[in-house]
């Protein structure tokens, strides 16, 4: 695909996520904090059937080599990154979606919040560029490296190429650890109508 | 038109979005944002700073500026089809936070989540939506990361709501 059309599927496809998350007032924070703090599940039920949808959907293209998944080794700086990150988008009341869809809405904290966002990835670049941690994706090996605190790179493609066990069967495993929590969710609010 | 009169139940939206998802992972790969705005970043550092932005070294080793990267128009979609369906729902306003707590905990929320998203090279729907359907190891140190920080933002957040 060119360039350009690389960039106008990209915009297609997120016009129609704004346009649908927008429609259905859909936030990745309210389904953390809302199950943390109020026990309401409206976010955290579609956030998991989404994410049964893109298991199959992934590992069966995976088990056939096809697809373009993400490639950088991973490490410590995906829990510490994510941990600020999780606080940040709490206490901003948004996350990386929802402050464009919200700033979309003509919401000024959101676009306030998106405007910071920026100022922190620059403020990042700058400390990164002291210490060149995490390694670049330039310099990764895939393998782990304990040194830099990398584990280097796995995925169902990885798992299907060391065990000689389609893809696919590992996002089915997968698939229903998430049904279960989405079960569970299920049970937690039929509990709570009755009681 | 009922679309833009009535909530949408969002487990058919995200039902809709990750098949859609599914498609651009086959073409180009899964949905993120973080890229994007990185990207964005990047392009506006250097409409400020011009080449002294060479002398940052990030910015030429991990995210050289380019304006043709398909993941920042996956934001501009984003803020472009949330727009369309806010006026076409008359839920497009203007609303500014009341508050300057308001203020500040957007402040702090947003620096938190750009600092957060560079270094774990991931935001929260590249966790999500990409890495952890693919079965990535960093989807599950993510899925921790996240976990743990919203645990930790909602008793910060509770703590502001009970004065």
């Amino acid at each position: 695909m060119s360039v350009v059309g690389e960039c106008i599927a990209a915009f297609l496809f997120g016009s129609v996520v704004g346009l649908l998350v927008q429609r259905s007032r859909f936030c990745n924070t309210a389904a953390l904090r809302d199950a943390i703090l109020f026990k309401t599940y409206r976010n955290t039920k579609a956030l998991l059937v989404a994410m049964m949808i893109l298991t199959m959907g992934f590992t069966t293209f995976l088990t056939f080599g096809d697809g373009n998944p993400m490639h950088f080794d991973v490490g410590l700086n995906q829990v510490a990154g994510l941990f600020l990150f999780g606080i940040g988008m709490v206490l901003a009341g948004a996350c990386t979606v929802s402050t464009w869809v919200k700033s979309g809405e003509g919401n000024v904290g959101a676009m306030w919040a998106l405007l910071f966002t920026f100022v922190g990835m620059f403020l990042f670049s700058l400390l990164w560029s002291a210490n060149y941690w995490p390694p670049a994706p330039a310099s990764m090996t895939g393998e782990p490296n304990l040194e830099t605190l990398q584990l280097g790179y796995s995925n169902a493609a990885t798992l299907q190429e060391k065990y000689g066990i389609p893809a696919v069967v590992f996002g089915i495993g997968q698939t229903l650890v998430l049904l279960a929590i989405y079960r569970a969710i299920l049970r937690r609010e039929r509990h709570g109508d009755s009681g | 038109m009922e679309f833009f009169r009535k909530t949408l139940d969002p487990v058919i939206a995200l039902s809709v979005i990750a098949v859609l998802d599914v498609f651009l992972f086959l073409v180009l790969g899964a949905w993120t944002v973080g890229g994007g705005e990185t990207m964005m970043t990047g392009l506006a550092a250097q409409l400020v700073l011009g080449d002294d932005l060479q002398r940052i070294p990030f910015w030429s080793l991990v995210f050289p500026p380019d304006i043709s990267y398909w993941k920042i128009y996956i934001s501009l979609g984003m803020l472009f089809g949330a727009f369309v369906g806010a006026l076409l729902s008359r839920e497009f306003y203007l609303r500014f936070p009341r508050r300057l707590s308001e203020w500040v905990l957007a402040t702090i929320g947003g620096l938190l989540m750009g600092f957060g998203i560079r270094l774990a090279f991931v935001c929260n729907v590249s966790t999500f939506f990409g890495l952890t359907p693919e079965m990535n190891l960093g989807g599950y140190l993510a899925v921790s990361g996240i976990i743990a920080g919203a645990w930790v933002g909602s008793m910060i957040y509770k703590r502001i709501l009970e004065g």
